[in-house]
């Protein structure tokens, strides 16, 4: 039920325009060094508890929505991914089900401990709440973070496999197959560094991420992601995601060790 | 379907993304907020987030140093900032929250994470960072 119920949601425009004006958000804003016109449509960030609806000094630098049109297409004729996307809008479905290991892990940790506040990748497939970049061939997806330390991914779709024993990483080693018009990539080789959140939730280097990428307009790109990992959690762990496309924007540099000085005042919890 | 899409849409939870590498919950306390009115004395535009230093004067007239945590330029600046949107010398009224911690900053700073600025024209805009951690599970 989870499959239909996603693209439900997304097939009823009146709902995702619900939905997403929930989320006050940085998303569609526009950049003053892009120069992009405003326009008067999505409300504007909120600015944290008791805050309000508040913009930057340099004027209304309103949101643009995402473009409609066609998906475009690569020259084999599938999807192309290509674009900067925004607002990663992480749909959450029931708590996972962990392992008694899982819980115990989960409970003994801080956020004061996180990685990625210590400017250590967010792994897969935790998202920083900013944009990235997506640059596609037929053979190659390659995925920029802006954030996440400012690092990227490498989804091979030229028909390679996993190495026999790769080496654990941040990031995995991914490689993608085409579904239809659904790109599906499969990750393996992670290690168990990064954290899946601020709270905590584990994983062991047996991680088996499958991300299924949709792109079903010109605007929009939907993810499917199942984390399976037996070691911590009882049964698959399946989670959505939808991000907006950017046109105005551009990724730029982000690179957290500059003044990380906070760090070390984080309480945690 | 109807019914099979409203009980899903129920098991949703969209969280506003707002940038931050670090829960602001970790480091801020939301049960201290301040208020202080002041003098700009540096604004770092420096990542992870740029910091916005405060000179103001206690209730005995000394001077006292703030450094207000605010977003990263990158996120600020998509909201409407540049780099020179404050700077030195500026009167600034600025709404936030303490450090859970009640540390001073190595610079002797009071520590604290900025949500608003009223800027000396009278304009109220955003400062904040924090919130959700794109993370699959809930906070």
């Amino acid at each position: 039920m989870k499959l239909s119920i996603i693209p439900s949601v997304f097939a009823s425009a009146g709902v995702l325009a619900t939905v997403l004006s929930l989320a006050p958000s940085p998303g569609f804003a526009q950049s003053a060094r892009n120069g992009a016109q405003p326009s008067s449509q999505t409300p504007r960030a909120q600015a944290g508890p008791g805050g309000g609806m508040l913009i930057g000094p340099e004027g209304d630098k309103e949101a643009v929505p995402p473009p409609s049109g066609p998906t475009p297409r690569l020259s084999s004729g599938k999807p192309d991914l290509t674009g900067i996307w925004f607002a990663p809008k992480t749909i959450r479905g029931e708590p996972p089900s962990m392992t008694p290991w899982a819980e115990q892990i989960l409970k003994s940790r801080n956020s004061k401990d996180d990685p990625e506040a210590h400017c250590l990748p967010a792994g897969v497939p935790r998202m920083t709440p900013y944009p990235y970049k997506f640059v596609q061939i037929p053979t190659l997806l390659i995925m920029l973070f802006e954030a996440n330390i400012h690092s990227y991914r490498q989804v091979f779709t030229d028909g390679r496999k996993h190495p026999d024993d790769p080496d654990p990483t941040w990031y995995g080693d991914s490689i993608g197959s085409w579904d239809g018009d659904t790109l599906v990539v499969d990750t393996i080789g992670f290690n168990d560094k990064f954290w899946f959140d601020f709270a905590g939730h584990p994983h062991t280097e047996d991680l088996h991420i499958t991300e299924r990428y949709q792109r079903p307009d010109l605007g929009h790109l939907q993810i499917q992601i199942t984390i399976v990992d037996p070691k911590a959690y009882t049964k698959p762990w399946i989670i959505n995601r939808v991000s907006n496309l950017a046109t105005n924007w551009e990724i730029h540099e982000y690179i957290c060790n500059e003044f990380n000085v906070d760090t070390e005042h984080i309480v945690g919890r | 379907m109807k019914a099979s899409l409203l009980a899903g849409l129920s098991f949703l939870v969209w969280v506003a993304p707002l940038p931050a590498h670090h829960s602001f919950g970790a480091e801020y306390d939301a049960n201290k907020p301040i208020t202080v009115k002041g003098v700009v004395t540096k604004f770092l535009w420096v990542n992870p987030h740029s910091y916005l230093y405060v000179s103001v004067k206690d209730e005995h007239g000394n001077a006292v140093g703030y450094a207000f945590e605010t977003s990263s330029p990158n996120a600020l600046e998509r909201r409407g900032w540049t780099r020179h949107a404050v700077k030195e010398g500026d009167q600034v009224t600025i709404e936030g929250y303490l450090a859970k911690d009640g540390a001073k900053l190595s610079d002797g700073s009071i520590h604290a994470n900025a949500r608003s600025i009223t800027l000396a024209d009278g304009r109220k805009v955003f400062a904040g960072s924090s919130a959700d951690d794109g993370g699959p599970a809930p906070k």
